[in-house]
């Protein structure tokens, strides 16, 4: 892929998901990234040893991998003063700051902004937080389970009213994710900023903000109309009001999702894929008007059709239909979707076991049509001699760091 | 061989960089045989078959008294050993955890 960050420094203090992914795109895009970790434990994510209930290989972790690929990793004691001359000597050299340490340990370990502006003003400090870094609650911790799914609404609006409690988040860093994509655009636009002007900027993005601009449409909705929808309960059907819209089960459990939110123009080409062809002429069915009036009728018919028949004849069969529609695959078919092949959505990184590559989904956008090419995620303070070294310390005083404890 | 020096093996493509040795006299060895600075073409030598388990790039490498480091800076088939006893991997202690 094109390396439009090539040149560009990122210093990441930071574990967990959220705001490492963010330093993992922008390695993506050519960044060097410089991954700070604790000398003796890692990245607190390295000590995932079950994810979602199962077990996890912690040299071929996707927690590991998925947030830190293409980075270095040098192991320094951010609690030790000697450790933070390391952060700012290194700081120095970078253009982007990047943390989700709280407000107060930043104070006490003397990384906040004003410090590491200290050593260097023209640094762009990006924070990641849960809940903002602004308010009360800016010294609160927390992960995506907690701010950008319970907190914000979204598992209340996606569970449906009957069910006995709220859905949970289902998909292991999965607000993280979407949150650190947030920052790396933020960063980005920061650099670009400071390209033009020469200045600077702060920048912040909380899991909290990522789910409320993520359900923005809704949230809009509701504090303008004083209600809005939530999900409903699965079922085979149209939606209310355009039986074109909805999931419809197939013979063999499997589901096709209809998404027509237009349905007259695609009325009779819709019909005839149904194998129906005649309905298109009924007349509770042959114009919009009509059918969305008649929904629950046409609604009936194309529940009973989907049912005769199996996921994979639809999914083959609706190909040439002319409006919109999806099955509703696993996250694992991605392996065998054209679709994702034919765009690059998964390349390899060799594996720190010495066994098969790795396979790692990419960030979402691509440069000039071009895959993804970069190194695995760093085993824990694999890099630490080496960028040192490039950073002009020398050897003595790496060993003398290294027994002061304040290096890996 | 002093810290933050470079060795090679001589009977595989294992490069290690040295990161702690507090042993002047020891002899580290790859695939049974001592590496060197700087290997000479005659030097090459088939591993052993008691130190031919590989090496892994990136991995660091430690005897169990702690008294020598080596970071594996490209990877080879040969394993490494000091003064005839194999070396270990130094893996990162994380606290458990889990979602």
């Amino acid at each position: 892929m094109t390396q439009v960050m090539k040149g560009i420094r990122v210093l990441e203090v930071a574990q967990f998901t959220f705001v490492p992914s963010a330093g993992a795109v922008l390695a993506d895009w050519g960044a060097d990234v410089i991954k700070i970790e604790h000398p003796v434990r890692g990245d607190t994510q390295r000590g995932f040893v079950n994810i979602g209930g199962i077990k996890c290989n912690p040299n071929r972790s996707p927690f590991i991998e998925h947030p830190n690929r293409g980075k270095r990793s040098v192991g320094v004691d951010i609690s030790t003063p000697e450790g933070m001359e390391v952060i700012y000597e290194l700081a120095k050299t970078a253009d982007v700051f990047l943390t989700n340490y709280l407000p107060a340990q930043r104070q006490r370990m003397k990384f906040d902004v004003e410090h590491i502006r200290a050593a260097n003003p023209n640094i762009i400090y990006a924070r990641g937080s849960a809940y903002g870094d602004k308010g009360e609650e800016r010294e609160s911790g927390g992960f995506d389970g907690t701010a950008f799914w319970n907190r914000s609404g979204i598992a209340h609006s996606m569970t449906p009213p009957e069910m006995p409690g709220p859905l949970a988040q289902g998909i292991p860093a999965f607000g993280d994710s979407i949150g650190g994509m947030n920052i790396a655009g933020g960063i980005s636009a920061a650099l670009f900023h400071r390209e033009r002007t020469g200045e600077a900027t702060e920048v912040d993005v909380s899991l909290l903000s990522t789910a409320w601009w993520a359900a923005g449409t809704s949230i809009d909705m509701g504090i303008d109309y004083g209600e809005m929808s939530r999900n409903r309960m699965p079922t085979s059907g149209g939606n209310p009001g355009n039986p074109l819209m909805g999931n419809y089960w197939t013979s063999d459990k499997g589901t096709i999702n209809m998404c027509t939110l237009t349905p007259g123009p695609h009325i009779r080409n819709f019909f005839m894929h149904l194998g129906k062809p005649e309905l298109a002429d009924d007349e509770r069915f042959s114009t919009a008007e009509v059918l969305m009036q008649n929904w629950e009728a046409a609604s009936d018919i194309i529940r009973g059709a989907f049912a005769e028949k199996s996921f994979d004849y639809w999914r083959e069969h609706l190909k040439t239909y002319s409006g919109q529609w999806a099955p509703v695959q696993t996250l694992m078919d991605i392996a065998n979707d054209t679709q994702a092949l034919a765009n690059d959505m998964l390349f390899e990184v060799e594996a720190a076991d010495g066994g098969d590559p790795i396979k790692l989904v990419r960030g979402p956008v691509q440069f000039d049509h071009a895959a993804v090419k970069t190194t695995r995620a760093p085993l824990a303070s694999e890099h630490t001699e080496i960028v040192l070294m490039e950073a002009g310390i020398e050897w003595d005083r790496i060993e003398k760091l290294k027994e002061q404890g304040a290096i890996a | 061989m002093k810290a933050g020096s470079k060795l090679e093996s001589t009977a595989c493509d294992t490069q290690v960089m040295v990161i702690r040795n507090t042993q002047e006299e020891a002899v580290i060895e790859c695939g049974g045989a001592a590496m060197v600075a700087a290997p000479a073409p005659g030097d090459k030598v088939e591993p052993t078959a008691e130190y031919a388990s590989g090496t892994l790039m990136g991995k660091r490498y430690v005897d169990e008294d702690g008294t020598i480091e080596l970071l594996c800076i490209k990877a080879g088939k040969g394993s490494l050993a000091l003064n005839g006893v194999a070396l270990g991997i130094k893996d990162a202690k994380p606290l458990p955890s889990s979602d």
